[in-house]
């Protein structure tokens, strides 16, 4: 199951989806994927291993095509792709995840996306638009021009028209997986109760389309990342008249690079080149094969096993997500002939051993808690530090505008300080608590709550640990009257700004909602609502990184959890193969068949 | 006979229904929420009530439980999706495949699994334990019982996949398992399911190994044993006809419930060999909280359990016409 | 064997006996040890009558039999010696030639007829088998010679019982479709092991009156293994006393039941309660018990049990181990004089 590690985080983090069986093993606090591998190794990473991606705003000239093509690049050949699972959404309106979002790179288009410039250097270009929008309104409208000669696979024009239907439609009955921003922007957070999409010909009159190239959103209030949020797959182009509602989701009809020939439910994928696609208005995607081929059902094991066997095809094959299974991962770090082959990332997705604010009153604790934290312990069980890094922050330093502190020293002292943590638990209300910690009944969790119990026992803290059945792990701790002191929770940003990480982590506090440290504190509340706010993104972007340590040291609603890397192989005779920091999952803009 | 059928029919029925409802309202018992699968990660209410009501999760546990079951034998309407004709057992919440045609395509891997594992222990099986009983004591008795007990420690998810490491990946002797439809290529077919079928093997080939010799062994001191022998009756006659046929009933009895276990728990050789059959889909519809598709596995699975064991029962009285079904 | 050693060995054919048995050692190796269950017995079957072997369990009968049929598992048991039947040498004979002997010219009747009749098959399939076999006919006449046969040894209804299986019939019917099976090829020699010792005794007289009307029709020769002296007195026409795994009597049915000389004789028969004697006169069963076969008592096999062995001498029955005399006819093997024996069975018959 650790697999799927990836999409499997990213789902985790979306924590609505905690019932997958996936997260039954990823959930619950730490890098559990990796399990069962110590420490070798990890000086063979190369350094841009943790060096954190730089993303920023492209310009029009940036929004060009073709894309910036990976050194030694061939054009050509047929791309084989092995993994666990057959992607479930086809039809972009429906595809929230990093894996399907990733894979729809291949056949739809949004009307941003982020060009590659170099590693770990992004930038948010226009893709189908020539530039990612104009703003005016202090935030509230933002204007698009879409490109010339944007097509689609039977090479009709992309127009504005099939843009704003795209957006309509998400507000159809049938469509309930995509991400919610622009519809909530254009109408209100409950956004089905107003519109029910255009199939019975209502259409929405803030998104404007004066000419068939241009199209105006016009949002309730301002929103200055709106260009970061159209990025996403959800808001990528379905054409009007091919639109089939649910079936669309089997039939997707390309503006992209590739068109879908074949598709065998949970067994294979046929793409061919879309020869309307026009590699000059695309600076994003560099669509190097001539065609794909995807086939469904391989474990861990077994695509780890035939990525270092490396016969045949298989030279000419990677997998989207597959990390290298725990049971290889050692042989794989430490043999030097894997290394070209080897793609490390640390994740973009951030966990956090939030404390219950209602229950664990006193800061002391939670900063005493803080310190001896048994970070290393933990990232040894986890796999190591080829496994996992140890994170101080609550932005991931993917996101935008992420400063780097390190409150507690957990980098100086990954042990803990329990000198320290002494030192606070002497003075605080309480020096000897009983605390209930909620943990994912998984082996590694198990494993990782013996090890925080120890360090807990060292500051006087008697830890009572209560295992919950992974499946109804969300379901527990999303409660507000859960019971529990400390507990496991991840999230992932859906954009690369803090856009929807602080308005998401500490917003409302209700049954359900993602506020699992119930923090109430009024002025942070107010600063977040301020820089929402803002129409300026690089001024936001600033505020949130300061705003992440002031929570730390005005709360400390959380421990931070290690960030989890994922380690991939793929076959000798593919190139440019490269982890997306963003989404996590192997970019196929830059991959190509090497001859 | 038909009396028999007739009634053990009934019963299996009744059995499969108590098995559906129990899962069906076991799937319930869990507070996981399938519709928030269906939902994004930030889900608004009214789009939660509309992923609800597209999986028709929306209407009483009763009222869903009876529909279902109506589907499987008149169909049911789906919105969107259109007719589904019976026996209808729903679309996947995965994947909005009809689950029936799902089930239908993905049987015969799991069957061409089970049917030629069976086909190669069987032969093996009893090979051997014929051999072993016939020489017993002998260095080829010792050599069967050896190898057998060796074959009944191992597990699948060991054997399987170091076969698959070595064999396959490391010094790649033998091609990835594949399916390959038997209508469509018999050789093929045979070549890639040989490897599980030899692994499967393996570790059943020990169990009726032992059952076969053992029960061989006092069969083969049986008096009418003795008697053929005496009517003039060859070696071969003896054994195959005569010991072998009391064997049949033990070896019978493991049959079918390994039979039902490798329809039912093709979960590991499935997954271990990365093949798509019916383990595979039940394990991913537990793990996608897909209640149509688990509902199908789980039934597919008590089914081939109940009606093995009707056949089994039948069996005994073909077998051993003492046996009286009643 | 050639046919010229087979004529200078041919000491073992005398006269017309078509059966004969000379020096037969059948011995098993277990884990104990060495089992001599069988040891130096010589006895002749003449053709058309019946010879009755009697003895205790573990005497040896049915192992001398099953040795007849060749029927020991060659890996545990040792045979030595000679049994030739109608100019076949049966112990060094090929398994081919045993099994076209087999059921064909020498069948055999089992003790339990319930065990002995396989439960998986009718017993028209079991009876016409053999008859298939050997004489290479269809199915359909195999099937008619089986309700043939049936209808001989008196089974009613015998065109639809021929279907049926064992287990559909009483003890008694069973056992008449043994001998039905057994006779279905006409064969020389029929083996009957306690042919009667599991029915009861009314329906062990049917059977033992079939198996003689039979012999009458047919002329088999039968040897009929039997601890039952009663049923030796109605059927044999010679009787062969056997005692450890070794014959210790031999004569016909009158010389032996009439005029037993050998005191293991005397001790059957005297357990054996006789109409008109005195109810009072309680029955005397030999004392002690069988000896092992793994470790067997020197000389006279029978001596721990005997109360004579003082009348011979000191210690000749302990050492020397004595054979049957004289060669032909009425023999024993025991050392007191043909005087002391009489003398002492008249006290017997006297004593009862």
């Amino acid at each position: 199951m650790s697999i799927r590690k990836r999409s499997t985080v990213a789902v985790l983090a979306v924590g609505v989806l905690a019932l997958t069986g996936a997260c039954a093993k990823g959930g619950g606090g730490g890098a559990p994927a990796n399990a069962g591998n110590p420490s070798a190794a990890a000086s063979d990473r190369g350094p841009s291993a943790n060096t954190a991606p730089k993303i920023t705003i492209g310009t029009a000239e940036d929004s060009k095509g073709p894309a910036i093509a990976p050194e030694g690049v061939v054009k050509g050949g047929t791309i084989n792709q092995i993994g666990r699972d057959d992607l479930a959404h086809l039809d972009p309106g429906r595809i929230y995840s990093n894996v399907e979002g990733n894979f729809a790179l291949l056949f739809a288009r949004q009307l941003t996306g982020y060009k590659r410039i170099a590693k770990n250097d992004y930038k948010l270009v226009g893709d189908l638009a020539t530039d990612t929008g104009e703003v005016s309104d202090g935030g509230k409208t933002w204007k698009f021009t879409l490109k010339d000669g944007v097509k689609w696979q039977d090479g009709t024009p992309i127009t504005s028209e099939d843009v704003k239907w795209s957006i309509e439609r998400l507000f159809a009955s049938y469509s309930t997986e995509g991400a919610p921003y622009v519809q909530q922007w254009l109408t209100q957070e409950d956004y089905k109760k107003t519109y029910k999409g255009p199939y019975d010909g209502k259409h929405l009159d803030n998104v404007e389309t004066p000419d068939d190239k241009t199209i105006i959103f016009k949002f309730k209030e301002p929103h200055a990342d709106a260009n970061y949020a159209l990025a996403m797959t959800t808001y990528g182009v379905v054409p009007k008249a091919k639109d089939t509602k649910e079936k669309y989701d089997k039939e997707p009809f390309s503006s992209g690079p590739y068109i879908i020939t074949n598709h065998v439910t949970d067994k294979s994928m046929e793409l061919e080149r879309n020869p309307h696609w026009d590699p000059a208005t695309d600076p994003i995607r560099g669509a190097y094969p001539d065609k794909w081929h995807l086939e469904f059902g391989y474990q861990a094991l077994q695509v780890t096993d035939r990525f270092i066997a490396d016969a045949g095809d298989d030279k000419k094959t990677f997998s989207f997500y597959t990390s290298v299974a725990p049971e290889r991962l050692q042989q794989v770090l430490t043999d030097p002939s894997f290394k070209s082959r080897l793609m490390t990332q640390p994740s973009p997705y951030t966990s956090y051993f939030y404390f219950n604010l209602d229950r664990v009153k006193d800061i002391k604790i939670r900063q005493a808690i803080n310190y001896a934290w048994p970070t290393k312990q933990m990232q040894t069980i986890g796999g190591g530090p080829s496994s996992s890094v140890i994170s101080t922050t609550i932005l991931n330093p993917t996101v935008s505008g992420f400063q780097d502190y390190d409150l507690f020293g957990k980098k100086a002292k990954p042990e803990g300080d329990i000198e320290k943590a002494k030192e606070l638990m002497a003075q605080s209300s309480n020096p000897n608590p009983t605390l209930v910690y909620a943990y994912n009944q998984t082996p590694t969790q198990e494993k990782m709550t013996v090890a925080i119990k120890t360090a807990m026992e060292k500051i006087g803290i008697k830890l009572v640990a209560k295992p919950i059945n992974p499946k109804i792990w969300y379901d527990s701790v999303t409660q507000v009257d859960n019971g529990f002191d400390l507990y496991w929770g991840g999230w992932g940003a859906d954009w690369p700004t803090a856009a929807t990480v602080f308005p998401v982590l500490f917003g409302p506090v209700t049954d359900g909602a993602q506020n699992i440290s119930h923090l109430k504190d009024p002025e942070i509340t107010a600063e977040i609502k301020r820089i929402q706010g803002l129409s300026d993104a690089e001024e936001a972007n600033k505020a949130w990184g300061a705003l992440d340590k002031t929570i730390m040291e005005k709360v400390t609603p959380l421990v931070p959890d290690l960030n989890d890397i994922a380690n991939s192989l793929h076959g000798s005779l593919i190139g440019g193969a490269e982890i997306d920091p963003m989404s996590w999952v192997v970019s196929p803009n830059t991959i190509f068949v090497k001859q | 006979m038909l009396r028999f059928l007739t009634r053990r029919t009934i019963g299996a029925a009744f059995i499969l229904l108590i098995v559906a409802a129990v899962t069906f309202f076991l799937f319930f018992a869990v507070p996981a929420d399938p519709a928030r699968l269906a939902c994004g990660k930030v889900c608004p209410p009214e789009t939660l009530a509309q992923a609800r009501h597209n999986l028709g999760l929306d209407q009483p546990i009763f009222v869903q439980f009876v529909e279902w079951l109506a589907g499987i034998f008149v169909g049911r309407e789906y919105e969107g999706l259109g007719h589904c004709p019976a026996p209808c057992l729903g679309y996947s919440f995965v994947n909005r495949e009809p689950v029936f045609e799902t089930i239908i395509d993905r049987l015969p891997v799991t069957l061409s699994l089970t049917i030629g594992a069976s086909v190669v222990f069987l032969i093996f099986g009893i090979g051997t334990g014929i051999v072993a009983a016939l020489k017993q004591g002998k260095p080829l008795d010792k050599i069967a019982s050896v190898s057998s007990l060796v074959g009944a420690s191992v597990q699948i998810y060991f054997i399987g996949t170091l076969a698959m490491y070595f064999l396959v990946f490391q010094w790649q002797v033998i091609e990835r398992p594949r399916y390959v439809p038997l209508t469509e290529d018999p050789i093929g077919w045979a070549y890639g399911l040989m490897l599980p079928w030899v692994v499967l093997a393996i570790i059943f080939t020990a169990n009726y190994t032992r059952m076969t010799r053992s029960t061989m062994v006092e069969q083969l001191g049986e008096d009418y044993v003795r008697t053929a022998r005496a009517k003039g009756m060859s070696g071969r006659t003896v054994v195959m006809r005569f010991a072998l046929r009391g064997t049949l009933t033990p070896l019978a009895t493991i049959f079918g419930i390994d039979l039902a276990s490798l329809i039912g728990g093709a979960i590991i050789t499935e997954t271990t060999f990365s093949l798509q059959g019916i383990g595979r889909l039940s394990i991913q519809s537990v793990t996608n909280s897909d209640l149509p598709m688990l509902m199908a596995t789980v039934l597919l699975a008590a089914a081939a359990i109940v009606v093995l064991n009707v056949i089994v029962d039948a069996l005994y009285a073909v077998i051993d016409p003492r046996v009286r079904l009643s | 064997m050639t046919a010229v050693t087979f004529t200078e060995t041919g000491p073992g054919r005398r006269g017309d006996s078509f059966l004969s048995v000379q020096d037969l050692h059948v011995s098993f190796s277990t884990e104990d040890g060495v089992v001599k269950a069988v040891d130096g017995l010589s006895f002749e079957v003449e053709k058309g009558t019946t010879l009755g072997i009697v003895g205790e369990s573990g005497s040896g009968k049915s192992v001398t039999n099953l040795a007849i049929l060749g029927l020991h598992n060659s890996e545990h048991a040792e045979i030595g010696g000679e049994i030739w039947f109608e100019d076949q040498e049966l112990v060094g004979a090929s398994r081919g030639t045993l099994e076209r002997l087999r059921g064909n010219r020498i069948a055999m009747i089992f003790q339990d007829p319930l065990t002995a009749l396989s439960p998986f098959h009718t017993i028209g399939r079991q009876i016409g088998e053999v008859y298939r076999k050997h004489k290479g006919t269809s199915k359909r006449e195999a099937r008619d010679r089986a309700i043939e046969m049936l209808e001989r040894v008196g089974i009613p209804n015998a065109k639809v019982r021929v279907d049926d299986y064992p287990h559909h019939f009483s003890g008694g019917m069973r056992q008449r479709v043994m001998i039905a099976m057994a006779l279905v090829c006409d064969p020389a020699l029929v083996i009957a092991d306690e042919p009667t010792t599991a029915l009861d005794v009314t329906v062990q007289a049917q059977i033992l009156d079939l198996l003689k009307d039979l012999q009458d029709q047919m002329g088999t020769s039968i040897i009929l293994i039997t601890h039952d002296l009663g049923v030796v007195a109605q059927t044999a026409h010679n009787v062969l006393v056997m005692y450890a795994g070794r014959a210790v009597e031999r004569g016909t049915v009158r010389e032996v039941l009439g005029t037993p000389r050998h005191p293991y004789t005397w001790g059957l028969l005297s357990s054996v309660p006789r109409l008109g004697s005195s109810v009072d006169v309680p029955l005397k069963p030999v004392r002690g018990t069988p000896p092992s076969l793994l470790n067997p008592p020197p000389g006279c096999r029978f001596h721990p049990r005997c109360d004579y062995r003082n009348l011979v001498g000191p210690d000749l029955c302990s050492t020397e181990q004595p054979e049957l005399s004289p060669e032909r006819g009425h023999g024993d093997a025991c050392y007191l004089t043909l005087q002391q024996k009489q003398e002492i069975h008249t006290q017997l018959m006297e004593g009862r």
